[in-house]
């Protein structure tokens, strides 16, 4: 039985909150195409989007997703939530100084017969670089 | 009593208040912005921060006394401020999600950022709730303020 967009999406956020990128993979078509605002990253492929969420979970292992809304409108559901976890090493160029990080954000996805086809995701860099105390966006590796 | 609130509401009839209003916003019109509003409808600009040495002010509060002094001091400083609304889905509860890109050349202050000249763009997530009475009741935003310091030219984590 196929998965609801809703149940697709819930699944791939439970799998995120376990640290378990297979899972998440697994409720992913393998041409979906990701867009990650603050990264600049706009390509396709299942690929590009597992490289995303493994960098995550690696840099910060105690990481934590706290879902604050799931809102389905036809086949696109927009999940709300927090991301919270240690810095452990290097992400998103800044170097590890074991910072605590919580980031609210928002990903849009699209769901075609139970798969994600495509993933929007919005958060707010200056927030994320202010907490892992990087002081200029043209120095991100400089603490 | 206006001829939108007769209306049932709908995943449509709330996508077409949206719908409305950017088009308000893209004409500026800060007023008829916050008039599809209800009186007490909640503003959060999940992105805004400003740190100060005892306390951190933040995008969050009510249309009326948060977004709009918002909404104009940034047409203020981005006079040819323009959206534009990639895509609007909806339901029938009401809810409402747009990808929207927001762009301007800045002429005055913005935040800490100091008048450059220079001109951003930038993809912005709206979440909206509508009312039964096509009214909205929360709006919460969500973007990468760091892509806008660095297109204006302003380098610095604040």
């Amino acid at each position: 039985m196929t998965r609801t967009p809703t149940q697709a999406v819930q699944a791939f956020l439970d799998a995120l909150a376990r640290h378990d990128v297979d899972a998440a993979m697994a409720v992913t078509a393998p041409r979906v195409v990701v867009t990650v605002h603050p990264f600049g990253i706009n390509d396709d492929g299942a690929d590009v989007l597992r490289s995303v969420l493994t960098d995550l979970v690696q840099s910060f292992p105690d990481l934590m997703i706290s879902v604050s809304r799931v809102i389905a409108t036809g086949d696109v559901v927009t999940a709300l939530f927090r991301a919270e976890g240690t810095q452990a090493a290097g992400y998103a160029g800044a170097i590890n100084q074991e910072k605590h990080l919580d980031i609210d954000q928002a990903w849009r996805f699209a769901v075609t017969d139970g798969l994600i086809t495509r993933a929007d995701a919005y958060w707010c860099q200056a927030q994320l670089y202010r907490r892992l105390a990087v002081k200029r966006y043209d120095e991100i590796a400089i603490a | 009593m206006t001829e939108t609130a007769q209306r049932p509401r709908t995943a449509e009839s709330a996508a077409e208040v949206v719908a409305g209003f950017f088009e308000r916003y893209r004409a500026h019109d800060v007023e008829g912005m916050t008039d599809l509003c209800s009186i007490n409808a909640d503003f959060s600009y999940v992105p805004v921060e400003l740190w100060g040495k005892q306390r951190v002010l933040r995008g969050d509060g009510k249309v009326r006394t948060v977004g709009k002094p918002l909404w104009a001091g940034l047409i203020a400083s981005f006079p040819d401020l323009s959206v534009t609304v990639h895509t609007v889905t909806g339901n029938d509860e009401g809810d409402v999600v747009a990808q929207v890109d927001i762009e301007g050349t800045q002429e005055r202050p913005w935040g800490l950022v100091a008048p450059s000249g220079l001109h951003y763009r930038e993809p912005h997530l709206f979440i909206f709730r509508v009312g039964a009475d096509l009214l909205i009741d929360s709006i919460t935003a969500y973007w990468n303020d760091a892509g806008i310091s660095r297109q204006l030219g302003h380098h610095e984590v604040d």
